[in-house]
C-alpha cells in the first residue's frame, strides 16, 4: 500500500461521523474511567495530609505501605476498620439478597403462574418500593420500630402497643436484611417474572405429556431451564446489595454496626482517606469479578437461547379454595411495604413532639413553619427554607444536566456502535460505557474524589465544584443510556439509514429526521432513567457534594443523622413524591413501565 | 372401534369462540390433518384433546375411555392419556443432551436401564440420530431438532400422537424430506396420527381425512381427494389446491333437456349437466368452480377465445392467467409449454366433474359436466 492510498484510506476513515464518535468517546471514557482507578489505586500507597502524623516522619504525599498493614495485618485494627464491616457486608448482602430473591421469587411464580385475583394491582405496587429510593423503607422501619436508644421518643409500634422494641429489632443486622430484602424484592420479581414469562410453556407441556409428575417436572425441567437466569438474578441483586450505603448508614449506624460503604464514607471523611480508598478498591474488585462472573454463567454451552421463546398457552394453577385468602393476604402485605411507609412519613412530618400521635399534637410547623427557637436551631419548615430550595433547586438542575448528557452521549454511543459492531474500536467503546455499571456507586464516587482532589494537567481541582457531580452521574447513568441507545439501533436495520444516505441526506439530518423519530421511545427512556436514578441518588454523591453543592437527599441525610426526624421525613417525602411521579410520567411517555409484562395487563 | 371421538366440543376465550360445536370421529390408525387459515381453533382443538387446553363444553372419548366431559365433570390430565405430542418448535429440553431427551418419558414410566437403553437406541437408529446421541438440542440443525423431538414422543410408545404444525419450522427441502418420512412413521408404529398444518399440500399428500376449519366450525370432514373433487363449498373449493380454483359468479336458467344455462361474467355462456336434478328458480344466483386444470389452453377444439395475460412455465407445467374479457381464469398446463403474453388463444373445459355453488350460501349444489360453451 502506497503512501497515498493509506493517506485516502485514513480520510474516508475520518469522514465516518461513527468513527469520530468512537474515537472522541474512546479517549474521554479512558479518562474518566480507567485513569481514575490508576489514581485512587496510588492513594491507597500516598500519605495524605490528615495522615502525615499518623505515618511517623512522613510528609504529605510520600509513598507508604501503611495504609494497606494497617487495613490488612494490624491484629485488632484489621479486624475493626476492614475484616468486621467486610464481613458484615458479605453476610448482609447475602441474606437480604436470598430474602428478595425468595419475595419476588414468590410473587412472580404467584402473578405468571397462578390465577390469583388483581394481577394488575400486585403488579404495579409491587414494583413501588423499588422506585422509591432505598432508605424510604428504612425510614418507615425507624418510624415503626425505633426505640430509645437514640435518644427521642419511641416509634409508632411502641406508642401502639407499648411494647419497646429490642435493639436487635430495631437497629442493626436484622432489619437492615429485612429492608433490602424488600427494596430488592421488585428487582428480583422483575427478572424472575421475566424469565418465568418467557419460559416456553411447552417444555413444561412436553414432560407433563411423557407422564411426569408435577414435583419431577418442577425440578428435572423448570429449575434446571431457570437455573442460569436465577444465578444471574442472584449476582446482580447480590452486587446492588453489597454497595447499597443508605440502608446500614440509617440502621446500623445507632449501634455502630458497619459495612464496607458505612465504614469508607467515615473514613474518606475524616483522618484516613487511605483507609477509604483501599476499601472502595476492594468493593469495585467484587463488583467487577461477580458482574463478570455472570458473564461466565449466562453465555455456557448450556444457557439456553430458547429461554426467549415465546410461550403461547400457560396453563395456570388453580388455587382453588386458596384464591381469594391469598390475594387478600398478597395485597395487606403490598399496603404494608409500599402503601403505609408513605402514610408514616406524612403523619411524622406533621407532629410536634415525637411520639405523641394524638391530634392536638399535629402542627404544620416543619412544612410551612417560620422556624421556631426550641426547636432544630429554629430550622424553617421545608416549604419556606432556603437550604431545602437550594438543594431541590442543584437536585433538578443535576438530574436534568445529567440526563441530557448521559442521554446525548448514550444515542451517539449506541449509533457509533451499532454501526461498527465487531469492530475492536466498538468493543473497546462499549465495554467502555458499561464499565461505571460494575462499580458500586459509592465507589465511584470514591475515585472521583481521588481523581479530582487536586489539579491534574489543564483541568483544576474539581472538588466541590457542581461540574464535578455532573461529570460523575453522567458516567455512573451512561450504561443505562448506552444500552438503550444500541438496543435501539440493533432493531434498526441498516437499510434504514443507507437509503437516506443515497438520497444524499446529511448525517445530522439522517439522524434527526429518521433515526431518532423512528426510535424516539427507547431514547426518551435513555433519557428518563438518568434522571430519575439521579433524583434518588445518595451514596454516589454523598462523598462529592459542598455546602454550596447540597443536594435533596444529601440533605435528607444530613437533617437525619442531626436527628431532626420531622423535616427527614417530609423531604423523604418530597424525593418520593417527585421520583413516582416522574415514574409514571415515563410509563405514560414512553408506554413502557418496568413491571411490563409481568403481569400488568392481566 | 373407532379411537377418538369429540361430541360438540366447544372452546371459548372470553367472549371470543374458538372452537363452535365440533364433532368428529377420528379411525383408529387414522392419519388426520386439521387444516384452516390460522385462527380457525384447529391448534385448540388439538390442545383440548391432549388435555393441554380445557373445553367449555362437549366430550371426548379417547379408545372407548371418556377423558373429558363438561356435564359429568371429568378430566383425566394429558400425562394420564397415553398421547404423544410433537410441537411446532419441538419444545427439546435444552438442558438435556439427546439421549436424555430421548429416555426421560421411559425413566418416568420405571422402565429398566437396559430397557431404556435398548429403546432409545432403537430410536435413534430409526430416525437416523445415532451419531447426535451425546449432544446439546442447541448444536443440532432444526431437521436434526425435528428427528429428535418425533423419537421422544414415540419413546413411551403413544397409541396417538398428536402433531402441531412440525413441519413448518423447516426449509422446504427438509419438509419434503419429513413428510415422506412422517408417512413411514405412521406405517411402521401403527398408531393414529393427528396433525395440524395450514398448508393445504401437506394435508393432501399425509392424511388420510382432512378436516376443514374455518372460524371454529367444522366445514368439512373427508378423505383429501373428495375434498378436493366435491368441496362442500366455497371456501373449502378456494383453500385446496394449488393454483387456486377458479370461482366465476353467474346466473343460471333451466333448459329443455334438464341442463342449466350459465351466464357468467365475462361474457362466457356455458351450458351445465347436472349429475343429480336440483331446484332453482330461473335467474338464479351461482358460482361455478372450475379446476385450474379444466381449463385447457390452445387445444384445436377450443370452445371460447381469451388471450393470455401471464405465462408461468416451471418445467414439469406452467400456469397461465387467461382473460376473457374481464374475466381471469387461473390455468394449469403440463409440460415445457410457454406461451407469448398478450397473445389470442383458444380456451376448452375439459371433460371432468365441475362444481356449482349457491352464490349466497356457496354451498355446494350439485356437480356436472359442462357440455358447451360460447364467449362473446
Amino acid at each position: 500500500m502506497n503512501a497515498k492510498t493509506r493517506i485516502n484510506n485514513l480520510k474516508s476513515y475520518v469522514k465516518k461521523p461513527y468513527n469520530i464518535i468512537l474515537l472522541v468517546l474512546l479517549v474521554v471514557l479512558a479518562y474518566l474511567t480507567l485513569l481514575p482507578l490508576v489514581t485512587i489505586f496510588m492513594d491507597t500507597f500516598t500519605v495524605h495530609a490528615s495522615e502525615v502524623r499518623m505515618v511517623k516522619g512522613s510528609v504529605k504525599g510520600d509513598l507508604t505501605l501503611y495504609h494497606w498493614k494497617k487495613m490488612f495485618a494490624s491484629g485488632v485494627t484489621s479486624q475493626k476498620t476492614f475484616y468486621e464491616p467486610f464481613a458484615n457486608t458479605m453476610l448482609v448482602a447475602f441474606l437480604s439478597c436470598l430474602l428478595a430473591i425468595i419475595i419476588g421469587g414468590f410473587f412472580a411464580w404467584v402473578v405468571t403462574r397462578t390465577n390469583i385475583k388483581y394481577k394488575g394491582f400486585i403488579s404495579t405496587v409491587f414494583v413501588f418500593p423499588y422506585i422509591m429510593p432505598s432508605w424510604t423503607l428504612a425510614m418507615a422501619w425507624l418510624n415503626f420500630f425505633r426505640n430509645s436508644r437514640i435518644g427521642g421518643a419511641p416509634g409508632i409500634f411502641t406508642v401502639l402497643t407499648g411494647i419497646p422494641t429490642p435493639d436487635w429489632f430495631a437497629y442493626g443486622m436484622f432489619p437492615i436484611i429485612m429492608v433490602q430484602g424488600m427494596h430488592y424484592a421488585p428487582f428480583a420479581y422483575i427478572l424472575i417474572g421475566g424469565i418465568l414469562r418467557n419460559m416456553d410453556a411447552n417444555l413444561e407441556e412436553a414432560a407433563q405429556l411423557l407422564h411426569a409428575s408435577r414435583f419431577r417436572i418442577m425440578m428435572k425441567i423448570t429449575l434446571p431451564i431457570v437455573r442460569p437466569a436465577l444465578l444471574s438474578t442472584f449476582l446482580l441483586v447480590f452486587s446492588s446489595t453489597m454497595s447499597a450505603f443508605a440502608v446500614p448508614a440509617f440502621l446500623g449506624t445507632p449501634v455502630r454496626f458497619n459495612v464496607l460503604t458505612t465504614q469508607m464514607y467515615r473514613t474518606l471523611n475524616g483522618m484516613n482517606p487511605g483507609y477509604g480508598y483501599i476499601m472502595a478498591l476492594v468493593m469495585i474488585i467484587i463488583g467487577v469479578s461477580i458482574l463478570m462472573l455472570n458473564q461466565w454463567v449466562t453465555g455456557r454451552r448450556k444457557a439456553y437461547t430458547t429461554i426467549t421463546g415465546k410461550s403461547s398457552n400457560i396453563s395456570l394453577v388453580n388455587l382453588r379454595r386458596m384464591r381469594n385468602p391469598l390475594s387478600v393476604l398478597l395485597i395487606i402485605i403490598l399496603l404494608l411495604v409500599a402503601i403505609l411507609p408513605l402514610v408514616s412519613f406524612a403523619v411524622e412530618s406533621f407532629i410536634l413532639a415525637p411520639g405523641d400521635y394524638s391530634l392536638s399534637n399535629f402542627t404544620t410547623e416543619f412544612w410551612i413553619g417560620e422556624g421556631r427557637p426550641d426547636i432544630a436551631n429554629s430550622e424553617p419548615g421545608i416549604l419556606r427554607n432556603k437550604s431545602i430550595y437550594l438543594g431541590l433547586w442543584n437536585s433538578l438542575r443535576l438530574s436534568v444536566l445529567v440526563s441530557l448528557i448521559a442521554g446525548t452521549v448514550g444515542i451517539l454511543a449506541g449509533y457509533s456502535i451499532a454501526k461498527r459492531r465487531g469492530s475492536h474500536l466498538a468493543t473497546a467503546v462499549n465495554n467502555l460505557t458499561f464499565f461505571p455499571y460494575l462499580m458500586p456507586s459509592m465507589a465511584f464516587g470514591a475515585i472521583y474524589l481521588s481523581m479530582f482532589a487536586v489539579r491534574r494537567g489543564f483541568i483544576p481541582a474539581l472538588y466541590g465544584s457542581f461540574a464535578l457531580l455532573v461529570i460523575v452521574g453522567a458516567v455512573k447513568y451512561l450504561p443505562f443510556a448506552s444500552r438503550s441507545g444500541i438496543n435501539a439501533m440493533l432493531q434498526l436495520s441498516g437499510e434504514i439509514e443507507e437509503a437516506g444516505t443515497i438520497l444524499g441526506i446529511s448525517w445530522w439530518k439522517r439522524m434527526i429526521r429518521i433515526i431518532i423519530p423512528i426510535q424516539k421511545t427507547t431514547f426518551i427512556s435513555g433519557y428518563l432513567l438518568p434522571f430519575i436514578s439521579c433524583m434518588r441518588e445518595l451514596s454516589l454523591f454523598i462523598l462529592l457534594v459542598s455546602p454550596s453543592t447540597r443536594i435533596l437527599t444529601t440533605l435528607l441525610f444530613q437533617y437525619n443523622e442531626k436527628g431532626w426526624n420531622q423535616y427527614a421525613n417530609a423531604i423523604n417525602l418530597l424525593i418520593v413524591v417527585i421520583v413516582v411521579g416522574f415514574n409514571l410520567l415515563v410509563n405514560k411517555v414512553t408506554g413502557a413501565s418496568i413491571d411490563k409484562g409481568i403481569g400488568g395487563n392481566a | 372401534m373407532p379411537e377418538i371421538v369429540l361430541k360438540h366440543i366447544t372452546k371459548r376465550f372470553g367472549k371470543f369462540v374458538a372452537v363452535d360445536d365440533l364433532n368428529m370421529v377420528i379411525d383408529d390408525r387414522a392419519f388426520v390433518t386439521l387444516l384452516g387459515p390460522s385462527g380457525c381453533g384447529k391448534t385448540t382443538t388439538l390442545r383440548m384433546i391432549a388435555g393441554l387446553e380445557t373445553p367449555t363444553e362437549g366430550e371426548i372419548t379417547i379408545n372407548g375411555k371418556v377423558v373429558y366431559s363438561s356435564e359429568e365433570g371429568i378430566d383425566i390430565p394429558s400425562s394420564k392419556r397415553d398421547v404423544g405430542f410433537l410441537f411446532q418448535n419441538y419444545a427439546l429440553w435444552p438442558h438435556m443432551t439427546v439421549y436424555k431427551n430421548i429416555s426421560f418419558g421411559l425413566e418416568n414410566l420405571k422402565w429398566s436401564k437396559t430397557d431404556i437403553d435398548e429403546k432409545v437406541k432403537e430410536l435413534l437408529r430409526m430416525l437416523k440420530i445415532e451419531e447426535f446421541a451425546g449432544r446439546y438440542p442447541a448444536e443440532l440443525s432444526g431437521g436434526q431438532q425435528q428427528r429428535v423431538a418425533i423419537a421422544r414422543t414415540l419413546a413411551t410408545g403413544p397409541k396417538v400422537l398428536f402433531m402441531d404444525e412440525p413441519l413448518s419450522n423447516l426449509d422446504a427441502k427438509l419438509r419434503m424430506e419429513m413428510r415422506t418420512e412422517l408417512k413411514r412413521l405412521h406405517r411402521e408404529t401403527d398408531s393414529t396420527f393427528v396433525y395440524v398444518t395450514h398448508d393445504q399440500l401437506e394435508a393432501m399428500t399425509l392424511s388420510t381425512k382432512v378436516c376443514l376449519m374455518k372460524n371454529g366450525l367444522l366445514q368439512q370432514y373427508d378423505p383429501p381427494l373428495e375434498v378436493y373433487r366435491r368441496p362442500a363449498n366455497t371456501f373449502v373449493a378456494d383453500f385446496v389446491g394449488s393454483p387456486n380454483i377458479n370461482l366465476v359468479p353467474c346466473a343460471g336458467s333451466h333448459t329443455d333437456d334438464g341442463c342449466v344455462d350459465l351466464r357468467c361474467e365475462g361474457g362466457l355462456s356455458l351450458r351445465f349437466k347436472p349429475s343429480s336434478a336440483f331446484d332453482f328458480s330461473d335467474g338464479a344466483n351461482f358460482i361455478l368452480g372450475l379446476r385450474p386444470e379444466h381449463i385447457e389452453i390452445g387445444r384445436a377444439d377450443a370452445m371460447v377465445e381469451g388471450q393470455i395475460l401471464s405465462s408461468l412455465p416451471s418445467g414439469m407445467e406452467t400456469i397461465v392467467i387467461a382473460g376473457l374479457s374481464g374475466l381471469h381464469l387461473n390455468s394449469v398446463m403440463f409440460g415445457d409449454l410457454d406461451f407469448p403474453v398478450g397473445s389470442a388463444i383458444g380456451i376448452g373445459f375439459g371433460s371432468g366433474m365441475f362444481n356449482l355453488f349457491d352464490a349466497t350460501t356457496t354451498e355446494n349444489l350439485c356437480q356436472g359436466k359442462l357440455l358447451a360453451a360460447s364467449g362473446i
